[in-house]
């Protein structure tokens, strides 16, 4: 059903996650000629409980959920957010059941904080935020963000009116970041996905959660010359060969490079391309899961689009292919079927990581090194938790003595040692993770980062720039501190630093 | 409507120029005739196509609308190859954009072909009164690069249709006086449906107003 015309539901639900009250901004701040004319349209209009106002929205669909079964869903979600230790490490098969069936919209900006990592990194760095906040910023940045503002969602009534609440936040999320890594500065790609985030959770939360996708998620992506997502158009494209060869074999036929129907997709993680309540349902998975989601539903919709024969009588030439791959079907991106199709797939991590290994050979063969260092992409929360574990009470009493990072332990030449007790206790987290893991996310990640050698300054460990410097996560943990530095010395330091 | 009509030509258009000039707005009100006061901005590249009718012959344009942003410069410079003309948009409103016309000139000369017809727009001539660039400094800019120039308002519509249409009917007396062959490899100029008949022997009689597009 159309979502504006179901107020039995948007009565049950919460507007907004947070229950955000936004206020009708009067005609001050007239930043532009058009303020007026859309503040009008505004007052009309009803909103659905997205936000999105009645006849501008990308076509908003709402699967009805029945109101017991979200109550369910509510206080089995409430459980594992308020339990996030027990559930990460041992039900984890569990939470990307619970994400693929979709986030109750109420809890929605929490889950996503907590799957991110974005809660802990703000639990770590404590003030950043407001730091970030309260500096000026590089006026290069600033204007290009300020002409992006009114350009992300002005369907949605956060964000429909010029110098409203939040257009603001947006511009603070936004420049945070370019503050947080100058070196990167801000990319226009960014700013759907910061409103995205906005609209489910307060400015702070948003820039972490954000922090975690340019970093975790999808790093490279938004960064100086695009060779993230210009290898991954490569990996796409060689995915989709067993996926839809009938599709594979027009696209190439065609010589459509997949850089002119991806770019947007997967830079935006689909946020201005799908039907909105499938981008909520997206984002659910891509949460959890990591990039493999976003790749999945890159998979489906091509092939469904291209992917026989009498849809291709409609594609002769290269224009009308890429025409239809920009006005894609409705039916193929509605809710329900989409993200069948997405969980169906069976495209693994495994598999992406393996065609990236090839890819990246193939363009220093032809392009030579690549330019930019990102570091490797953790795939969804598990992943991130174990590269980052966050602040937790541990049972152990804490060590009477305590050792810088880098420093070595005595009788041992380089790296550090474990205790016995750690020891032990790593062996029990890798029996515990092959239950849950369908595939070990790092070997082939470590691998890269060993064969790009180590020209990539970690960034984490030796910022170059003061701005970058998150307090360690020894100061807000400190008993957690010589566990979580001298496992990660052993295991995980070498892929999560060394940057590509 | 445009179905009806079968085009002689089909040029590949370029729309370039830094982020925030109204690249895509001046596309979309070239299409539909409107302002678009909520449309985002452009990720990649978009597109757009539209059939013309230049002195008597129907052109049809397949517009390729670039994101502006430096850093999408990587990406989108694999458009360029095998357009015919291009749009070289800056914001009158702003001396930056109108800065950096030299390095979009060079990519697009360089990327698509020495004798791609380039028009230059200084887009926003509705906000006058913010006007950091004046039309006498880049109109000599324009003459001395070779290009033509027009200012554009994707707000009001004005010259907006006739900045494609000039670019247009640049190319066809281009191919007209033999200048520009339409069969070389990458010109960006294909035969349209209506087939190569008239023009296996091109005239010479074409009338620079006489059927201003129609469409």
């Amino acid at each position: 059903m159309l979502c504006h015309s179901s107020p039995g539901i948007s009565l049950s639900e919460p507007k907004g996650d947070l229950g955000y009250i936004f206020e009708l901004k009067s005609s001050h701040q007239e930043s532009g000629p058009w303020e007026g004319r859309v503040l009008e349209k505004r007052e009309k209009v009803p909103s659905c409980i997205h936000g999105c106002l009645e006849g501008r929205a990308q076509i908003c669909w709402l699967e009805e959920v029945p109101l017991e079964v979200l109550r369910q869903r509510e206080s089995k979600w409430l459980d594992m957010l308020n339990n996030r230790d027990k559930w990460m490490a041992k039900k984890h098969k569990k939470i990307r059941l619970r994400c693929q069936k979709g986030i109750p919209p109420s809890l929605r900006g929490r889950a996503w904080q907590y799957l991110s990592g974005g809660k802990v990194k703000l639990q770590q760095n404590p003030g950043k935020f407001d730091e970030l906040d309260m500096s000026p910023g590089d006026p290069k940045w600033l204007d290009v963000i300020e002409r992006d503002l009114h350009r992300q969602f002005p369907f949605h009534e956060m964000f429909v009116s010029r110098g409203g609440h939040g257009q603001q936040d947006l511009f603070r999320v936004l420049k945070a970041y370019t503050l947080y890594r100058p070196e990167e500065g801000y990319c226009q790609a960014q700013a759907p996905i910061a409103a995205v985030l906005l609209m489910h959770m307060p400015a702070e939360q948003a820039f972490w959660c954000l922090v975690q996708i340019c970093e975790k998620y999808l790093p490279g992506y938004y960064s100086e010359k695009l060779e993230a997502i210009q290898l991954d158009g490569e990996i796409l494209f060689s995915l989709l060969q067993k996926v839809s060869p009938v599709a594979h074999k027009h696209l190439s036929r065609q010589k459509i490079d997949p850089l002119l129907y991806m770019t947007e997709w997967f830079m935006c993680a689909f946020a201005r391309t799908l039907p909105w309540s499938s981008v909520l349902r997206v984002w659910d998975m891509f949460f959890c899961e990591g990039v493999k989601i976003i790749f999945r539903v890159g998979l489906v919709l091509l092939k469904h689009a291209l992917g026989s024969p009498e849809k291709l009588k409609a594609c002769q030439g290269q224009y009308e292919t890429i025409e239809r791959l920009r006005s894609l079907s409705p039916k193929i991106m509605q809710e329900a079927f989409l993200v069948q199709e997405v969980v169906e797939l069976p495209v693994t991590e495994r598999q992406i990581e393996r065609e990236h290994l090839i890819q990246l050979r193939r363009w220093q063969e032809t392009r030579g090194e690549l330019q930019s260092c990102s570091p490797p992409r953790l795939h969804g929360a598990k992943a991130i938790l174990e590269a980052e574990p966050g602040p937790r009470p541990t049972l152990q009493p804490s060590p009477s003595i305590r050792l810088p990072l880098d420093a070595p332990l005595p009788g041992s030449k380089g790296k550090p040692k474990p205790s016995k007790q750690i020891q032990k206790e790593q062996k029990e987290q890798q029996k515990q993770a092959k239950g849950y893991l369908d595939k070990p996310p790092t070997p082939n990640q470590t691998k890269m980062a060993s064969a790009a050698g180590d020209a990539c300054p970690p960034q984490d460990v030796a910022p170059k720039d003061p701005v970058h410097q998150d307090p360690a996560p020894q100061d807000s943990a400190p008993q957690d501190s010589a566990h979580h530095h001298s496992r990660e010395s052993l295991t995980s330091q070498e892929s999560e630093d060394t940057y590509l | 409507l445009h179905n009806v009509f079968k085009s002689d030509f089909l040029f590949k258009f370029l729309v370039i120029g830094n982020a925030g000039t109204g690249k895509s707005c001046l596309l979309h009100q070239f299409i539909e005739k409107k302002f678009k006061d909520d449309s985002n901005h452009t990720i990649g590249v978009e597109f757009g196509s539209k059939i013309i009718n230049v002195g008597g012959k129907y052109v049809k344009l397949q517009i390729w609308d670039t994101a502006g942003q430096e850093r999408f410069r990587s990406v989108t410079r694999s458009y360029y190859r095998g357009a015919a003309g291009a749009l070289l948009v800056y914001d009158i409103t702003s001396r930056e954009t109108y800065n950096a016309l030299t390095n979009w000139l060079t990519d697009a000369r360089m990327l698509a072909s020495q004798n791609i017809v380039i028009i230059l727009c200084g887009n926003k001539k509705d906000l006058d009164a913010d006007r950091e660039v004046t039309f006498l400094e880049a109109s000599r800019f324009a003459q001395e690069n070779e290009l033509m120039f027009l200012e554009t308002s994707a707000l009001t519509g004005e010259n907006v249709e006739e900045a494609f249409v000039q670019c247009a009917r640049k190319i066809l007396n281009k191919i007209e006086s033999g200048e520009l062959d339409p069969e070389r490899m990458g010109s960006g100029i294909q035969y349209g449906d209506a087939a190569l008949r008239q023009l296996r022997s091109p005239r010479r009689t074409q009338a620079p107003n006489a059927q201003e597009c129609g469409c």
